[in-house]
């Protein structure tokens, strides 16, 4: 029998660890509050509630982005994506300029409108950086053409629902844009579709690769974590909730509706996480792609 | 310009001296290779084929890493070489999720060779001679530092041992053959016309410099 030696893995499917693994969680995390950070002030903002973009803004920039910098080998280079071109390929350099813009301009804008002077031209451009925010992580992520569930442009629209659906629960949670609640199940049912579309479209046009990741998270090792929190949590309860105060009329027990939310906020993040742990990388050596 | 390396798998021995003279040259520190060896084998007994790929970066014309590298650390250089700029680098690792061919290795942290004995000499010149930055990503770059020298005193990079990558010239079964893949008269052109050779993952449309040959 051959001896295995440490690089033996890579002629099989191997898993993307960089961004998931030890460390690597930060950038789960970071990702997942940047862009709930952005879908909370987005929301908010449709609702005029100063309170809940200041929620929105404090959650992208200081978590979100305090994770992003401890993620980094050299943070006090971060700098440098700024300056240099990097933005005219690099989504992850764009992704900060979008950032940058949207917690530079949504400051100004709340500033303003504290004394009650913000024009509404400054709030579209601040809401379109908050949005481009919110979907950058999709095309970071799907321009990895080496990760076939990765390499999707719906990823995009994925994260883009994600991050609005959650900011719509984190406006509830704070009560800062109760306007939200007739739009929940809308939310809901688009997410739902979405993520339907985009894992099937995965299984049957991502290759090998793709199958096994889908695999991995529907049936095998993610599949507790996606069916018991993403779905029934994340999902079932939350929609369940929503119908029921929709078909009966009946006001649902605040509790409840916390708690409904606080499943649909770990949904998201399980969802995300279940993302970036099943993402994997075609064998480099083609002949065992064959064989296996 | 544009410089390739070719490996005849039909001549490799899977003997992994590219793979220890690159982490000589280097003073890679433990646990980092920019060269390795993958081996698998295919079939059952007694019909079982041992398969080994020695790979190294692509050093791919359109290569993902210069694309997503958010601060221009991960450059091409006009003759094909990409290489990382350690004094730039950030350490987000987008360039080390984007390779296909997994080619790239984050360092985190400084490891001694024997662990709890403290650094060996040769691990102190090499940190002098070649310093690992930590918290930056790092892979193999054509050993430039050794064409770039060899070009200055007029030698050729393919030809002349001095200016020649050292995992092509310690192959003691002459498997590999570096030069410009962009001269259509230079050794490797030939061979890559010869004999079909083949990059790994074609479909990727990165279009690497590290060919295959089978016969």
């Amino acid at each position: 029998m051959i001896q295995v030696r440490p690089h033996e893995f890579m002629v099989k499917h191997t898993p993307q660890t960089e961004w998931i693994s030890g460390r690597g969680v930060l950038v789960w995390l970071a990702f997942a509050f940047i862009e709930l950070g952005a879908g909370t002030f987005l929301v908010a903002s449709f609702s005029g509630s100063l309170s809940g973009m200041l929620a929105g803004w404090l959650i992208c920039g200081i978590i979100g982005g305090g994770l992003h910098l401890l993620y980094l080998g050299r943070p006090l280079r971060f700098w440098r994506i700024l300056a240099s071109s990097g933005w005219k390929t690099s989504w992850l350099a764009r992704g900060l300029y979008f950032v940058v813009f949207f917690l530079v301009l949504g400051a100004v804008y709340m500033l303003l409108a504290r004394g009650g002077g913000a024009p509404v031209g400054l709030m579209v451009i601040t809401n379109v950086f908050a949005f481009l925010a919110i979907i950058y992580l999709g095309f970071v992520m799907s321009t990895v053409n080496g990760i076939a569930l990765w390499n999707t442009p719906l990823l995009a629209v994925l994260y883009a629902v994600l991050g609005i659906w959650g900011g719509a629960g984190v406006n509830l949670l704070l009560g800062t844009a109760p306007a939200v609640k007739g739009w929940v199940n809308l939310f809901l049912a688009s997410y739902a579709f979405i993520l339907g579309v985009y894992l099937v479209c995965i299984r049957y046009q991502g290759g090998t690769a793709g199958k096994v990741s889908v695999q991995q998270i529907v049936a095998t090792k993610w599949s507790p974590l996606f069916w018991i929190v993403s779905v029934a949590l994340g999902i079932v309860f939350p929609g369940a909730i929503g119908i029921i105060g929709w078909v009966t009329g009946l006001g649902i027990p605040e509790a409840i509706v916390v708690i409904s939310i606080v499943g649909e906020l770990l949904g998201d993040l399980a969802l995300r996480y279940c993302i970036l742990r099943s993402a994997l990388y075609s064998p480099v050596i083609p002949a065992q792609r064959q064989a296996s | 310009m544009r410089w390739s390396l070719l490996v005849n798998l039909n001549k490799c021995v899977t003997c992994y001296s590219c793979v220890t003279k690159c982490k000589q040259e280097h003073f890679l520190p433990p646990g980092v290779s920019w060269g390795k060896i993958l081996v698998s084998e295919t079939g059952k007994h007694p019909r079982v084929i041992k398969l080994s790929y020695p790979v190294l970066c692509n050093h791919c014309q359109e290569a993902k890493c210069v694309e997503v590298c958010p601060a221009g650390a991960t450059q091409r250089r006009e003759d094909g070489i990409v290489w990382i700029d350690p004094d730039k680098c950030i350490g987000c690792r987008y360039c080390v999720v984007a390779c296909p061919y997994q080619a790239r290795t984050y360092l985190a942290k400084t490891k001694e060779y024997y662990p709890g004995q403290g650094f060996t000499e040769f691990e102190k010149i090499g940190d002098r001679l070649y310093h690992h930055q930590i918290g930056t990503v790092s892979k193999c770059n054509f050993c430039m530092e050794r064409i770039d020298a060899g070009i200055k005193r007029g030698l050729k990079p393919g030809v002349d041992r001095e200016a020649t990558p050292v995992c092509v010239i310690t192959c003691p079964a002459k498997a590999r053959y570096f030069g410009d893949l962009d001269d259509p008269s230079s050794e490797i052109s030939e061979l890559v016309r010869k004999s079909q050779a083949a990059p790994l993952h074609p479909e990727y449309a990165t279009e690497p410099a590290v060919y295959y040959a089978i016969r």
